[in-house]
Order: structure tokens, then C-alpha cells, then sequence
């Protein structure tokens, strides 16, 4: 198995705020890896930082084995046009959908294969289609986003970021601004990903969803990476009283069975 | 008060209002054009994060929107020959005044319309690979060109009232020809009615497509 993605002693800050310290990780292609931590411990700058929407302050991150950025008399550089093939190849779905209201749903996913891949507009027509089918959103290619519900919408997201068929994908707590009764299925949706193979680092509050979809699970705390497990050894038996505090807050969750 | 209302004057005069219209339409029409273009490019530098571009165009906007534009116009007429090499018409004076203060106002209703835009559609843009150029073409501007339609048009509205300004440096447009029919035959009260009444007939339904766009976008949203 490849390794998709490994980052080397990450660090980041914002001003005086040195909020990533120095974070190891891998992801095996064909991985899902939960990211959990409280509010503020920097999952979602660790995210930003893959993709390179955040530029790291210090560490090295690689993709397929080839490191993003030029070595140049000791620090890393990072060009703007050489970080565009990245987020190609890396997918990200956010909190907010974020979907383009001025485009249909179907326009939504074909943005990016057209606009930036440059694929005609008869392949970018069939990969839309095909994504949204994907998703679960057949009949609703020609829907604005202010018409669908939360879930949908947040579907359409996925299937956005699908279209780019990248190889690598995060999720930043894609189901935290959903009503409740609308997580389920955007959870299937991902837990349908990681069952095809689709290598993916997920932020997520759901604990069951970590439980039974995970590969692995980290637990991030104050920019550090504090433990990292199976599902089973972070979950059900941390072995550092920090995790076992940050998991007795989640009251909803009880193992073993996941509940979705 | 039995004064006899006589349009006849008035409309025996009909040529010169003529020209009048043409001119006030003219000068209308070339500031709003140079006002949106040249905001465009006035609003991204004061967007700018570089200093030595936003300052500038910081300050070029301040100036414009908060000085009289009659000021402007008679500053542009009498000084601006005197410091300059160039000698100015009554037009190009008017003309280079209200562009620019159209500039201005355009720069501010472009950046406040790209900044009405959430920090999430730069994100998702940027996270599929766009540029920043393929961000603000194809999913920026689009956006908040929608949101900026009503306040060009008001621009567009306040731009036609003020070239009657010009008429204070004897540009031929609708008030000064105005003016003139009135003094040449002591008939001010008729010439401004229809003076006034041409204006209306302008710019009304300019107004009126701002309310209809404004009721759209309501229903829309
Ligand atoms: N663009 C930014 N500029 C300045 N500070 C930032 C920026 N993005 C994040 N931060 C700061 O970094 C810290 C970590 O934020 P981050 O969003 O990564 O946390 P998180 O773990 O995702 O939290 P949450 O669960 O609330 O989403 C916070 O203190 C935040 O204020
Ligand atoms: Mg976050």
C-alpha cells in the first residue's frame, strides 16, 4: 500500500498564535482517518494546511511521495501556480457547503473539471451526472443550492469535490451545521466513500460514525497530536486521561454500536 | 395671481432644449461608463493588501466623495489650466470631474460588493484548483455584480442630476440652455417646469428600474 499523504513536523501560526506544533502524520491510500479535538485545537488548520489553502510555517508535507514545495537555503517555499495541481488532487468539503448559489447543482460540480481541468463540456456534463448520481441526487441535476435542504446540499458538495476526481479527500465537520435528522445521510455518503477505497482524513464530532468507519483515529490537542489509534484503542481505551476527558464530553456516544 | 402660463416661448425654443438634452445625456453617459470601468480597477487596488497601491486609491476615493462635486467641476475648469499644460473645454472639465467622482463611488460600491461575498466562496473556488483570477471571474463577481446593480443605478441617477452643475461653467447642457431661453425671454417659471419636467422624464424610470431589480432580488433570495 502507498502512502497518499505524510506530513512531517507541521507547524503553523497566525501572528503570535502558534497553533499547529509540530504535527507527524500518514495516510495509506485506500485510509480513513478520523480527526478528533476539542474547539481551537487546530483540526481544521491542519486540514487547510494539506491542501494548501494555509501555508505551513515550518514542516514538509508530501503527496504520492513527492514533497510540496522547493527546499531553498533552508526554508520552504511555495509558489502559488504550483499549488493549484495540489488542490486539484486534493478534495475538501466544508462545514458550510459552501456551494456556488448562482449555479445549479449540476453547474456546481462542473465548475471545477471545466474551469480548471479544461475538459470538454460533454465530459464535464457526464461527470457531473455521474457524481451527483453518486450521491444519491439524480433528480435534482437542474436544482439551485437555495433549494435544497441542508443534506442535499451538502451532498452536492461531495460531489463537487468528486468530480475532480482527486486522491486524497478531507472533510472538515461536514455535519455539524446539518439538523439532526439530516447527518444520516451524509454520513452514508461517506462511509460509501470509504468502503470503495477512497482515501480520506475526516473531521468529525461523530463518534460513532469514527468508530465504525475509521482506519485510524488522532486525537489533536492544542496543536499537538496527543494519541493515535485504531478506533478501538482511542475510542474505547485511550490510554491518556486528556482523551478520556475530551470523550466522556461526548455524552451521545456509547460503543459499541454505531449509531446511524 | 392671474398670471398666464405661456408654454409657447418654451417651446418655440425647442432646439436649444434639444441640444441641451443631447449634451446632458452625453456627459451623463461618458462619466457613468469611465465611473464603472475605472472603479473597477480603483476598487481592487483599495482591496489591495499592498500599501503602496491601496493608500493611493484610498485616498483618491476620500477626496472625490467628500468634496462638492461643483466644487470639483469649477476646480477642474479654472485651476487645473493653471498647473497643467493643457487648456480644457467646458466639457472635458465637467466631463474629467464627474468621471472621476463617479469613479469613486463605483470603487466603493465594487469593494463593498466583493467584500458582501463569504470568506466560503473564496474557499470552495480556491479548493478546487482555481487562480485567483478564475475565483473572482467566474464565482466573485458574478455574484456580487447581482448584489451591486441597484447601487449603480443610483449612481446612475445621481449622475444625471449632477451635470446640471455643468451649467455653472457654461457647458451647454439642459440647465444652462435652460437658463439661457429663461433670461432671453423672461420666462423662468415655464423653461424650469419644463426643464425639471425633462429631467424627470430622464431619469425616472432609471429609479424605477431600481426599484423593480430591488424587488426581484427580494423575491429571489
Ligand atoms: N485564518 C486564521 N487567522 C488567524 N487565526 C486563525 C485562522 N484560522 C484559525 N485560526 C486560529 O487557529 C486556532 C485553531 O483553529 P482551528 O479552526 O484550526 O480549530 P478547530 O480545531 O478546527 O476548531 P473547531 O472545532 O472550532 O472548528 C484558533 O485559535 C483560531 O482562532
Ligand atoms: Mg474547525
Amino acid at each position: 500500500m502507498g502512502e497518499v499523504l505524510r506530513v512531517e513536523n507541521l507547524h503553523k501560526s497566525f501572528g503570535p498564535n502558534h497553533v499547529l506544533k509540530g504535527i507527524d502524520l500518514t495516510v495509506e491510500k485506500g485510509q480513513a482517518v478520523v480527526l478528533i479535538g476539542a474547539s481551537g485545537s487546530g483540526k481544521s488548520t491542519l486540514l487547510r494546511c494539506v491542501n494548501f489553502m494555509e501555508i505551513p510555517s515550518d514542516g514538509r508535507v508530501w503527496l504520492n511521495g513527492e514533497a510540496v514545495g522547493r527546499e531553498r537555503n533552508g526554508k520552504t517555499e511555495y509558489r502559488e501556480h504550483s499549488l493549484i495541481p495540489i488542490r486539484t488532487h486534493v478534495g475538501m468539503v466544508f462545514q458550510h457547503f459552501n456551494l456556488f448559489p448562482h449555479m445549479t447543482a449540476r453547474q456546481n460540480v462542473m465548475e471545477g473539471p471545466r474551469t480548471v481541468l479544461r475538459l470538454t463540456r460533454a465530459t464535464c456534463v457526464k461527470r457531473a451526472e455521474k457524481y451527483l448520481a453518486k450521491v444519491g441526487l439524480s433528480d435534482k441535476f437542474d436544482a439551485y443550492p437555495a433549494h435544497l435542504s441542508g443534506g442535499q446540499q451538502q451532498r452536492v458538495a461531495i460531489a463537487r469535490a468528486l468530480a475532480m476526481e482527486p486522491q486524497l479527500m478531507l472533510f472538515d465537520e461536514v455535519t455539524s451545521a446539518l439538523d439532526p435528522e439530516l447527518v444520516g445521510e451524509v454520513l452514508r455518503t461517506l462511509k460509501d466513500l470509504a468502503s470503495e477505497g477512497m482515501t480520506m482524513v475526516v473531521v468529525t464530532h461523530e463518534l460513532g460514525f469514527a468508530y465504525s468507519v475509521a482506519d485510524k483515529v488522532v486525537f489533536l490537542h492544542e496543536g499537538r497530536i496527543h494519541e493515535q489509534g485504531t478506533p478501538d484503542e482511542i475510542l474505547v481505551r485511550p490510554s491518556q486521561t486528556r482523551t478520556r476527558d475530551f470523550l466522556r464530553g461526548h455524552a451521545t456516544f456509547r460503543l459499541p454500536e454505531a449509531q446511524f | 395671481m392671474d398670471r398666464i402660463w405661456d408654454f409657447s416661448s418654451v417651446f418655440a425654443s425647442r432646439e436649444l432644449l434639444l441640444v441641451g438634452l443631447g449634451n446632458t445625456v452625453k456627459l451623463g453617459v461618458t462619466c457613468l461608463v469611465i465611473g464603472l470601468t475605472a472603479g473597477l480597477f480603483v476598487g481592487a487596488a483599495r482591496y489591495s493588501r499592498n500599501r503602496l497601491v491601496n493608500w493611493p486609491a484610498s485616498a483618491f476615493v476620500e477626496v472625490f466623495r467628500n468634496t462638492p462635486a461643483l466644487v470639483q467641476i469649477m476646480w477642474f475648469f479654472f485651476a487645473f489650466p493653471i498647473i497643467s499644460p493643457f487648456n480644457i473645454d467646458a466639457f472635458t472639465a465637467a466631463a474629467l470631474a464627474l468621471s472621476l467622482n463617479a469613479t469613486a463611488f463605483c470603487a466603493e460600491i465594487y469593494r463593498g460588493g466583493i467584500q458582501s461575498i463569504e470568506r466560503g466562496q473564496w474557499d470552495a473556488a480556491k479548493a478546487i484548483g482555481m487562480s485567483y483570477s478564475q475565483q473572482m471571474r467566474r464565482i466573485i463577481l458574478p455574484q456580487a455584480i447581482t448584489r451591486m446593480v441597484p447601487a449603480f443605478m443610483n449612481r446612475a441617477v445621481e449622475l444625471m442630476k449632477m451635470t446640471s452643475l455643468a451649467s455653472v461653467i457654461a457647458f451647454g447642457e439642459l440647465m444652462h440652455q435652460g437658463k439661457a431661453i429663461a433670461t432671453y425671454n423672461f420666462n423662468p417659471i415655464e423653461t424650469f417646469t419644463v426643464v425639471a419636467l425633462i429631467f424627470f422624464v430622464l431619469i425616472y424610470p432609471l429609479a424605477l428600474g431600481v426599484l423593480r431589480f430591488e424587488a426581484r432580488l427580494g423575491r429571489s433570495q
